[in-house]
């Protein structure tokens, strides 16, 4: 059995929201788990927000269905094809290689690129490849960052400073750089870790990528807390009970992570797509024939002015995946700890 | 030392189309040089006024502003206007212009009966721009400096007796005893280790041009030296820009004077920029052509008052690995040349691309257009059909394939084009890019075993032996590898063998000819288009009168000139 520390746990007292009001919460009976979501519920932004962010993950379900509806394919080149737009037969692609707009039709709804390809349909794939990498890049860092601030924290010494100073490097370099260094030197070769073997055009190369350099910006708040946990009255008992390190790591403190890292999490998703759109932007992330919003970006930069909606299409795509990601994650901090600052900065 | 792709120089589209050089062959009389003192009756062209300042735009600084280093079109243009080697073209247009004519040498040279040995005398009276006499031995010093400076154009001239040797001991001031001269009476006197069709060709290169003897072993962009030319060099800024200043009293029997009294050459990096200040007449011509999205307005505006497209020697083309399945069995690769929509491929470009059959381009000498196709009409749809029937007896549907492409735009593009159209007929085709600084390395090391993927090849000079050795059986080696789908057919080896050794292209052509139609018919490549560029002028330029697309060195700047 655990023993709950107030200082980590969800708070109980009085919330500071949104408008400045003060707000009674406590409310006798109720566990700080089910205090905290009454209040995510209050919450209608993030809510909203939340709500937002399903329906992302729906349509970007939905890709196949609509790759059928479209008839198409992410990959297909209509390059020399012809459709007709309101009674008008329109070239996919002209001979000056300017892509269609957007027709508001099954066909080439959001318009195609300058491959003579769905932007719709890509725009969808892409969709499923960017939350794929954000949610598992952000499973990877937060199950890294856990174990290495929970071993430094806990055993202090020598395990401390070498991981500390391990990050320390890792924090030393521009996140993107580093990034685009491991893209572009495993995109050829791909991966291979003992029996594990990876292939170069693989979304698990910019995955784990992601999911590495990430690790730093969780692994420090961490390594924080369970410094400060480790000395705890319920620590103290547990020791005196006669549990181990491990034990303690998982039985005692980690179940009082718990909030900080559901804090982290939606945080540390929409910071993994970003970083996966800029990857992807700059040719070092997710590999053709796979799209994704970074590289439908890049794709459309040249045709900026003659075929905005190559950019502007998986540009809001990516700003809305995002926000909705933020307001969502900025709700649930506040309903778990409403006095606590926590930012993804770099 | 191998010899690199010039495509693979290229960082963006603008660098890529800046290696475009055309056209070649031709008849011309101009072997029978005239007399070679200064103050002799140079040559001048009868349209356009002489005189004024313009200001063109670069997207980047040339790689150098020495002739012994440069190996890209923005160097070779500037410096063909400020150096001659002792052979050169005639600052014209088409045929005429790609025909090899004296520069400093008084006449073409005299070549021995077993081809090894040129003999060539240097015209008397010449000086460099800083007054210095021209002497026969600055040509073995100007060679020099290509090999000791490891230059990009180091290989072509390999074949020299000596210079292998010269390379390997490293020495600056150490012989090359394949080149004799004699200062005093001019005679210059070139041995090769075997006869070399192309080596008239080669003397041509920028890199063979004559700068003064003491001109020290290093890269002097900084500084450029001295030469004999219409212009020289001034204000050289380093990724900022440079000015090309007319030599008022240059004059050197049939070489070209120049109109323009200076041409600024500025480095800006936004082709949208460039060409919204072209359209404003804020710069007078931009070397690139316009950013695609600006392109469709700038055709329907100024197509043929201020705009024009020209198509270069140059081929575009998707190599199929011989040595590796499935594209080891003829029906593959013939399955994938019918299944390739050249017109597709066209609107890629931006419409920037001839459609093609021929490996070797339209202005090519020994070009003859394979017509019919046998994979059908370039400009018509593919047959889909067949590939897919070929596919299906060739017994490979299903057989994974990696089509390699770089991170250029326009090569990503293709690669996945490629990628889908082999989907398309059976195969299952993933495009893999690779940044582009290390494509050419990575598809030419054997170990990466590249089934199919993007090239392109733009002349170096209008030779069609410059093209064939990319798919020429004797090209093919481990590591640096040109010939990407390791072509090797006897019957086209042996042609190439035949007609390389040979110096008179006409005698030749045929044959060269002969080898471009089995290399098409026997689907070895897929060829399917040939690079055009542009030259876009502000309201000041004469368009009508002073546009020369010279076939080697694109937008001749010797003809310039305002209205």
């Amino acid at each position: 059995m655990s023993i709950a520390d107030s200082s980590v746990q969800p708070d109980l007292s009085p919330v500071v929201n949104d408008g400045g009001q003060a707000e009674a919460e406590a409310a006798p009976g109720l566990s700080p788990w089910a205090s905290a979501v009454r209040r995510l519920r209050r919450n209608k932004a993030a809510l909203i927000f939340g709500a937002l962010f399903i329906l992302l993950v729906a349509l970007a379900l939905a890709a196949p269905l609509w790759a059928q509806i479209a008839d198409t394919t992410p990959a297909k080149n209509h390059l020399s094809d012809t459709i007709v737009v309101n009674g008008k037969s329109e070239q996919v692609v002209t001979f000056d290689g300017v892509p269609i707009a957007p027709t508001w039709q099954t066909k080439f709804f959001l318009g195609a690129d300058q491959n003579g390809r769905d932007v719709a349909v890509r725009l969808l794939y892409g969709a499923r490849n960017s939350l794929f990498i954000g949610l598992t890049a952000a499973i990877i860092t937060a199950f890294l960052a856990v174990l290495l601030g929970t071993l430094a924290g806990y055993f202090r010494g020598w395990t401390d400073a070498v991981i500390s100073r391990s990050l320390d490097i890792m924090w030393a370099f521009p996140v993107l750089l580093l990034g685009v260094a491991l893209g572009v030197s495993l995109a050829l070769g791909g991966l291979k870790i003992g029996p594990i073997q990876i292939q170069g055009g693989s979304l698990w190369i910019p995955t784990l990528i992601i999911g590495v350099v990430s690790v730093v910006y969780l692994a420090r708040p961490i390594r924080g807390q369970v410094l400060s946990l480790r000395e705890k009255e319920f620590v103290e008992a547990a020791r005196a009970q006669g549990a181990g390190p491990i034990r303690i790591m998982f039985g005692e403190l980690l179940p009082n992570l718990a909030s900080t890292i559901l804090v982290f999490f939606p945080l540390l998703v929409a910071n993994s797509i970003l970083l996966e759109a800029a990857l992807s932007f700059l040719g070092a992330g997710v590999q053709p024939p796979e799209p994704s919003w970074g590289t439908m970006l890049s794709d459309g930069v040249v045709l900026l002015s003659t075929a905005p909606h190559l950019t502007i299409v998986p540009g809001l795509m990516l700003v809305l995946t995002v926000l909705s990601l933020n307001v969502f994650g900025d709700g649930v901090r506040d309903a778990l700890d409403p006095r606590a600052k926590v930012r993804l900065e770099h | 030392m191998p010899r690199s792709l010039r495509g693979a120089l290229c960082l963006s589209f603008a660098c890529a189309a800046a290696f475009g050089l055309a056209a070649c062959g031709g008849d011309d009389s101009s072997d029978s040089a005239g007399s070679s003192t200064t103050g002799g009756t140079a040559a001048t062209d009868a349209g356009g006024k002489a005189g004024g300042t313009i200001k063109t735009a670069y997207t980047s600084f040339p790689d150098y502003l020495d002739p012994a280093l440069s190996y890209t079109q923005e160097g070779w243009q500037s410096l063909w206007t400020v150096y001659t080697p002792l052979l050169t073209y005639k600052h014209a247009d088409g045929a005429e212009g790609a025909t090899v004519v004296p520069g400093l040498a008084e006449a073409m040279p005299d070549i021995s009966a077993d081809g090894k040995t040129y003999t060539l005398k240097l015209r008397s009276g010449l000086k460099y721009s800083d007054d210095k006499a021209v002497k026969a031995s600055d040509f073995e010093h100007s060679i020099k400096r290509v090999l000791n400076l490891e230059s990009g154009g180091a290989s072509f001239y390999s074949g020299i007796v000596g210079a292998e040797k010269y390379i390997k001991d490293g020495k600056a001031q150490a012989d090359i005893s394949g080149i004799v001269t004699d200062d005093a009476t001019g005679d210059i006197t070139i041995e090769l280790l075997k006869p070399d069709g192309r080596f008239p060709y080669i003397l041509t290169m920028v890199f063979a041009s004559l700068v003064p003897g003491d001109t020290p072993f290093k890269n002097m962009t900084k500084d450029p030296p001295a030469g004999v030319g219409p212009y020289k060099f001034e204000n050289v800024r380093i990724n900022r820009g440079y000015d090309l200043v007319k030599i008022p009293d240059f004059a050197v029997t049939d070489q070209q004077v120049g109109k323009l009294d200076k041409i600024e050459v500025e480095i800006i990096k936004n082709r949208r920029r460039q060409t919204q200040d072209t359209i404003q007449n804020k710069i007078d011509y931009m070397n690139d052509p316009p950013a695609p999205d600006q392109l469709r307005d700038v055709r329907a505006q100024y197509t043929d008052k201020r705009y024009k497209e020209f198509v270069t020697n140059s081929t575009y083309y998707y190599f199929l690995n011989h040595k590796v399945a499935p594209f080891d069995k003829p029906e593959v690769r013939q399955a994938v040349n019918f299944a390739v929509d050249k017109r597709s491929l066209a609107r890629l470009f931006g419409g920037l691309l001839e459609p093609g059959c021929n490996f070797l381009p339209p202005g090519m000498k020994g070009y003859e257009k394979v017509d019919p196709c046998p994979w059908g009409d370039p400009t018509a749809a593919p047959d889909v059909e067949k590939a897919k029937a070929l596919i299906k007896s060739a017994g490979v549907e299903g057989d994974a394939v990696t089509v390699f492409g770089n991170d250029e735009p326009e090569s990503k593009s293709l690669a996945e084009y490629l990628s889908d159209v082999l989907n398309d007929i059976g195969l299952k085709a993933k495009p893999r890019i690779v940044e582009g600084s290390v494509y050419f390395a990575t598809i030419g090391n054997q170990k990466t075993k590249a089934q199919a993927g993007f090239a392109n090849w733009f002349q170096d000079f209008p030779h069609p032996g410059n093209f064939f050795f990319l798919v020429d059986g004797k090209s093919i080696q481990d590591t640096n590898n040109q010939n990407f789908g390791n072509v090797d057919v006897p019957e086209i080896n042996a042609i190439f063998n035949k007609a390389d050794q040979n110096a008179d292209i006409d005698a030749v052509a045929g044959e060269y000819a002969r080898a471009d139609k089995l290399l098409v018919e026997g689907a070895h490549v897929v060829p399917y288009g040939h690079r055009k560029l542009t030259v876009f002028y502000s309201e000041r330029m004469d368009f009508d009168n002073c546009t020369v697309w010279h076939p080697v060195y694109n937008l001749d700047f010797t003809n310039l000139c305002l209205k």
